[in-house]
């Protein structure tokens, strides 16, 4: 059963692991068919994955409704959401746009999915601003550093704050842009490139760790 | 007695600040203050340029992979670039791996390609949404039509007159990845770098200050950041859209962030000297 488990599976990935890397710095036939191959394969596999997730997702909310849970009634929001989109989606052989207009798919898209993913989504700025106002506090140094760049880069984003700066510190001569430019390409740029080699590295480890089976979080715990 | 009314301002019902930034967003979309967009940043305009030098008949490869979440920002400089290939002439080529983003292609084309006189087939073509990145990106390396043998109709794309000559990324002139996530990263890693394509991005503006390193390397060749990308975009074509009429609300949203915590630090430095 072990062998089953765990020793086929990190089989499979060693050599899945190690052929595509391979096959990532070889540039010759044999191993542009292998990752066609695999690239075609990890298509069909994420589209189970899709299916994998619809079907526990509906199996979790199903258990929610029957069993009563508290906020039972947002998951039967899940369902009717689903319906909403698939059926049209079904009746129109998932055309939205006809020569005659949007079809019902169409309509269910803009006036359902996009009006409440945009309404999730412009909520938060309401969130942002009332937390700005009670959090953002100039306690430190390192703070006041900080509130200096989002002041400038803020006020810079905009034709208004640009006009504020031109009236108000007009006279160094000195323009918002060039302010803003010296943010994002030396601090900004410096602090993103160290975090970025820091995933880079990180993502590398964590790979080889894989395809070398000591990394095993995957297999479960089984 | 000031210190305690002072205080009070922290105490403030948060609906208070709700309402006021709802006035502040309202109110300039309703009313356009219609103030002047001065600036061009280099990076927008870069882009703009890079289209500009293409010759007609080049093909443009589009990854318009945004939801409505972020359609305020994304879509009108997806609009925006669209409107100056159809300008120009190139041949357009649209994937997504965003399944949001489907209504909001099909919008675009629907709209933009008739404002062009432009056909489906012939100077445009829209694939399907496919759910692996990484997998439909490294095909397309090889054969296109080996991730892609159909459009989102079922149209066989082989016999398609846009994708004449059109095999693999050495057929495409630029790559113009619009969106809210960090497939542009992958664009950059596995295209861009890889086979030499020169890829450009539009972001939404909180994930702009992210990408300098790309632009800096020129791994990037242009990026447009936010509504105000979108506004300097629709500014170079001189063809006034969303992008521009939002910059207002956006305006007074920004300044806002700014006063109220401008006032409540203030506030912080009386009570603690009082």
């Amino acid at each position: 059963m072990k062998f089953i488990k765990k020793t086929i599976p990190l089989l499979i990935v060693f050599v899945v692991g190690v052929l595509s890397l391979i096959s990532y710095y070889v540039p010759h036939k044999t191993s542009v068919n292998f990752i066609e191959l695999m690239s075609k394969w990890e298509n069909i596999v994420s589209a189970f994955a899709f299916l994998l997730g619809l079907i526990s997702l509906f199996f979790s909310h199903y258990h929610k409704i029957s069993r009563k849970v508290d906020g039972w009634g947002y998951s039967i929001f899940v369902f009717i959401g689903f319906f909403a989109i698939i059926i049209p989606a079904i009746l129109n052989h998932g055309k939205s746009m006809t020569a005659a207009g949007p079809t019902s798919l169409g309509w269910a898209y803009s006036s359902i999915y996009t009006a409440l993913s945009g309404t999730m989504f412009a909520v938060l700025a309401f969130y942002i601003v009332s937390t700005a106002y009670r959090s953002f506090r100039i306690k430190s140094k390192q703070a006041f550093v900080l509130f200096v760049a989002a002041f400038v880069l803020i006020l810079g984003k905009v034709p208004l704050g640009q006009i504020i700066w031109t009236s108000v510190l007009g006279w160094t001569h000195v323009t918002v842009s060039t302010v803003i430019d010296w943010i994002m390409t030396v601090p900004a740029v410096a602090g993103k490139r160290g975090i970025m080699i820091g995933i880079a590295i990180g993502a590398i480890v964590t790979s080889f760790k894989i395809i070398f089976g000591i990394e095993r979080q995957y297999l479960g715990k089984d | 007695m000031l210190k305690e009314n002072l205080q009070k301002f922290f105490k403030i019902d948060r609906r208070w600040i709700f309402l006021l930034l709802a006035v502040c967003i309202f109110v300039p979309i309703m009313k356009p203050l219609g103030l002047p967009n001065k600036t061009i940043a280099p990076e927008t305009k870069r882009v703009y340029d890079y289209i500009e030098k293409l010759p007609p008949g080049s093909f443009v490869l589009f990854s318009l992979d945004y939801d409505p979440s972020t359609r305020p920002e994304l879509h009108p400089m997806a609009t925006a670039i669209v409107k100056h290939a159809f300008r120009k002439n190139l041949r357009v080529g649209v994937v997504t791996y965003i399944p949001g983003a489907t209504g909001m292609i099909e919008e675009i084309f629907e709209t933009v390609g008739k404002e062009y006189n432009k056909t489906d087939g012939k100077d445009y073509v829209i694939f399907p949404y496919m759910p692996n990145i990484v997998a439909a990106m490294t095909q397309m390396a090889s054969d296109i039509y080996g991730m892609y043998p159909m459009d989102r109709n079922g149209r066989d794309t082989r016999t398609m007159p846009v994708l004449d000559g059109i095999k693999n990324y050495k057929n495409v002139s630029f790559v113009v990845c619009i969106t809210g996530t960090a497939i542009l990263d992958y664009w950059v890693a596995y295209v861009g770098d890889k086979y030499s394509v020169p890829v450009a991005g539009g972001v939404t503006a909180i994930s702009q200050p992210g990408y300098g390193p790309y632009l800096q390397t020129g791994q990037l060749k242009g990026l447009l950041g936010g509504m105000k990308g979108a506004a300097e975009y629709e500014s170079l074509i001189q063809s006034p859209g969303k992008g521009t009429s939002g910059i207002d609300a956006l305006n007074l949203g920004h300044l806002l962030v700014l006063a109220l915590i401008l006032t409540s630090n203030i506030i912080i430095l009386i009570v603690k000297f009082l």
